[in-house]
């Protein structure tokens, strides 16, 4: 379930991240500023706070479109997408620094080099650019996802059946507290250490165009 | 726009900012004790301090913070020995445990933090210091922390501003912090957006104040750093 | 009575893995000698050198500075400093000059060069920043005590570098390839700050690849080979007839 959760979040905001970026590096005033506030605010503040907004607001908003619609009563928003979208939009907002580091860290020089042969944009964008960003972004990729995995442990709150809820629910009956909550802990570092080795052999392998003396960041 | 409404949400809200404060500041200062403490052991020579502070770093840096939070404060009241114990009084207050926990699990990324910043120390200085005779914690003291400290000081801002953001979990272990009470108001008006906006509004200008604050400490450390200044009259 | 020498080192070795680096090297240095240590890149000229201020510790061996034994015990197998404390002591007697200068680059030149006596030596801050403006004029960059390392061109880091090591006062100066990191122009400034330690009486020890400076200034000569002294002597010696064959194909390199 948190896997589940983690990878839809993910994927809401590369897409998220992606737009926000462009948008902050397209030079346009109005763009760059929408992209700051965008990021601002959803780093700047809590998650716990956002879940609250995607959930009461998303219900409140549910709600009212129920209403419009002839619909009486209150409709809640289904806590798996409330959670997906809260824990995407905050990720969105990581991943758009990310790709935009990334775009940044690219040399000119490659992409002139790219230019002065002839390629069209498209090209250039497809085969210099689009390589050299995936590139350069799996590190913060990499603590992108370790966030949203923590991040999707807040998911609880809105009553998602997952493994910080379960963990909760079994010790709340049983009164075991401590042990389950460590058993839900060790879960989430199996969890963590696992992506984390992926993540390092994903790395050397992108890198290993790049001399073996650039160490982490 | 209900502005009667927006400036009474502020008012309930700044209310609740003192206990923020006093999470924050109290966890931070702790955590960053206990972290030098944690980074001595890693970096030092013993061999099981240094076990013990990896374990340490793995275990706090690989598991969510509620977790954490939640093993202080429901798990720990579990054992008898901690409630016939003298600190159970202290122990009991929701406020005391979300410190701890606080403290525990920034003390985790902040060792971490400092540790490459230490590793980031240029060995040649570190050797000059040696060659003049200096050694132990005169060595630390003069050479090594003042520059650690300096290579160390943007990705630990960072993470003093999650720090800020995190005492919001104190809410759910039912710490009356400004997210608690937001979430309180929330459920009692359903005017989500706006208790929100004042809500984002207040961290929003927390976290630039300490971003400001800590931009301040790292220009004032790196005087060394920028261009010499126009040439002084013979 | 017989002068005690400055510094006594008694057949010196030391192995990095399987490589045997120093094979026994055994030097004594009195009292206002220059000693030019010339040698090939991995003839061992500076592990021997950081061997004396135990920057790097020899395998086995003696080394005696102004009469007084670095203690060493074997420990794990290997061999280790007796006590931290004697090396610190032993280490302030000594100077030390670095390649690539060494200055610590968050405090200015002026900090560099009291932060020894000051905090080591534990002399009283007003005295030691007297004689650091002292120094520093001395060494031709008195108007730079404010500026950080950063701020100075290679020549004047090291000149800032020797101050630095002359403020602890040092029985003994250790070079370590003082100009090799240097631009060709800026050689010059600091090579002449060390002929004047020279003619002052400064105990000087030298790794370098500077010839003039070994035939000119130095009243003695080694010549390292395969970590061994091959030869040593005057310069009048190595340079002239006496020299070994070796010696002669080492200098021959640096004829055009």
């Amino acid at each position: 379930m948190t896997l589940a959760v983690t990878a839809v979040a993910l994927l809401i905001g590369a897409v998220l991240g992606a737009v926000v970026a462009a948008a902050k590096l397209s030079g346009n005033r109005v763009l760059v500023f929408l992209g700051s506030v965008y990021t601002t605010i959803f780093r700047g503040v809590p998650e716990l706070l956002i879940i609250y907004l995607i959930y009461f607001g998303g219900s409140s908003a549910v709600t009212a479109i129920g209403q419009a619609m002839g619909y009486e009563g209150f409709l809640g928003l289904p806590s798996f997408a409330a959670g997906a979208l809260a824990v995407g939009i905050i990720s969105g907002s990581y991943q758009a620094e990310v790709f935009r580091g990334a775009y940044l860290a690219v040399a000119r020089g490659e992409l002139e080099a790219a230019s002065a042969i002839g390629m069209s944009r498209g090209l250039r964008f497809r085969r210099i650019i689009m390589p050299q960003v995936l590139r350069y972004a799996l590190p913060g990729f990499g603590n992108v996802w370790q966030l949203s995995l923590k991040d999707s442990a807040l998911i609880s709150v809105t009553g998602l059946a997952e493994l910080m809820r379960t963990s909760q629910v079994a010790a709340g009956s049983t009164r075991q507290y401590f042990l389950f909550f460590i058993v839900g802990g060790a879960l989430y570092l199996i969890l963590t250490s696992l992506s984390d080795q992926v993540f390092n052999r994903a790395e050397r392998r992108a890198n290993r165009s790049m001399p073996s003396a650039m160490g982490q960041v | 726009m209900d502005i009667e409404f927006l400036s009474s949400t502020m008012v309930t809200l700044l209310k609740a900012l003192p206990m923020t404060l006093a999470l924050f500041a109290l966890s931070v200062s702790i955590g960053c004790v206990l972290a030098l403490v944690i980074v001595w052991m890693r970096v030092g020579g013993n061999r099981y301090l240094a076990g013990f502070a990896k374990g340490y770093i793995f275990v706090f840096r690989g598991s969510p913070l509620l977790i954490q939070m939640f093993l202080v404060f429901y798990g720990l009241a579990q054992f008898d020995f901690i409630r016939n114990g003298p600190l159970w009084p202290l122990l009991r207050e929701p406020f005391v445990c979300a410190v701890l926990s606080l403290a525990l699990c920034t003390a985790g990324y902040s060792a971490e933090i400092f540790r490459g910043g230490i590793r980031s120390v240029p060995p040649r200085e570190i050797e000059a210091a040696r060659a003049i005779g200096m050694s132990g914690f005169l060595l630390v003291r003069r050479i090594i922390a003042p520059i650690a400290l300096r290579f160390a000081l943007p990705a630990y801002s960072t993470e003093v501003v999650l720090m800020m953001k995190s005492t919001s979990l104190a809410s759910l272990v039912t710490v009356w912090e400004v997210t608690g009470v937001a979430q309180r108001l929330i459920s009692h008006t359903y005017r989500t957006m706006e208790v929100f906006l004042c809500a984002a509004v207040i961290y929003l200008v927390l976290n630039f104040i300490v971003l400001q604050a800590m931009a301040l400490l790292e220009h004032f450390l790196s005087r060394h750093l920028r261009a010499a200044p126009p040439a002084a009259k013979a | 009575m017989p002068e005690v020498p400055r510094l006594s080192v008694r057949d010196i070795r030391k192995s990095f893995g399987a490589h045997e680096v120093l094979r026994g090297i055994s030097l004594e240095a009195r009292d206002g000698d220059v000693i030019s240590l010339l040698g090939a890149s991995g003839s061992g000229k500076s592990t021997f050198l950081r061997c004396i201020n135990l920057l790097e510790v020899a395998d086995s061996g003696e080394v005696w500075v102004d009469g007084e034994q670095i203690r060493m015990v074997q420990k794990g197998g290997k061999n280790r400093p007796a006590s931290q404390k004697q090396v610190d002591h032993i280490r302030a007697e000594l100077g030390m000059v670095f390649q690539s200068f060494n200055l610590w680059s968050h405090m200015t030149i002026l900090q560099n060069v009291i932060e020894g006596p000051v905090h080591v030596l534990k002399r009283p801050r007003a005295e030691c920043v007297e004689e650091a403006h002292a120094l520093l004029k001395k060494v031709g960059i008195g108007d730079k005590a404010n500026a950080y390392p950063a701020h100075l061109s290679g020549g004047q880091q090291q000149r800032a570098a020797i101050a630095r090591a002359l403020a602890m006062k040092p029985k003994l100066m250790l070079f370590d390839e003082p100009t090799s990191a240097l631009d060709p122009e800026l050689v010059g400034e600091v090579l002449r700050v060390m002929r004047a330690l020279a003619e002052e009486g400064t105990t000087m020890l030298v790794v370098t690849h500077e010839m003039g400076f070994a035939r000119n200034v130095s009243n003695r000569v080694a010549f390292m080979r395969e970590g061994l002294v091959d030869s040593m002597g005057s310069p009048q010696e190595m340079f002239g007839a006496g020299a070994s064959p070796a010696f002669r194909q080492f200098i021959g390199h640096f004829q055009a």
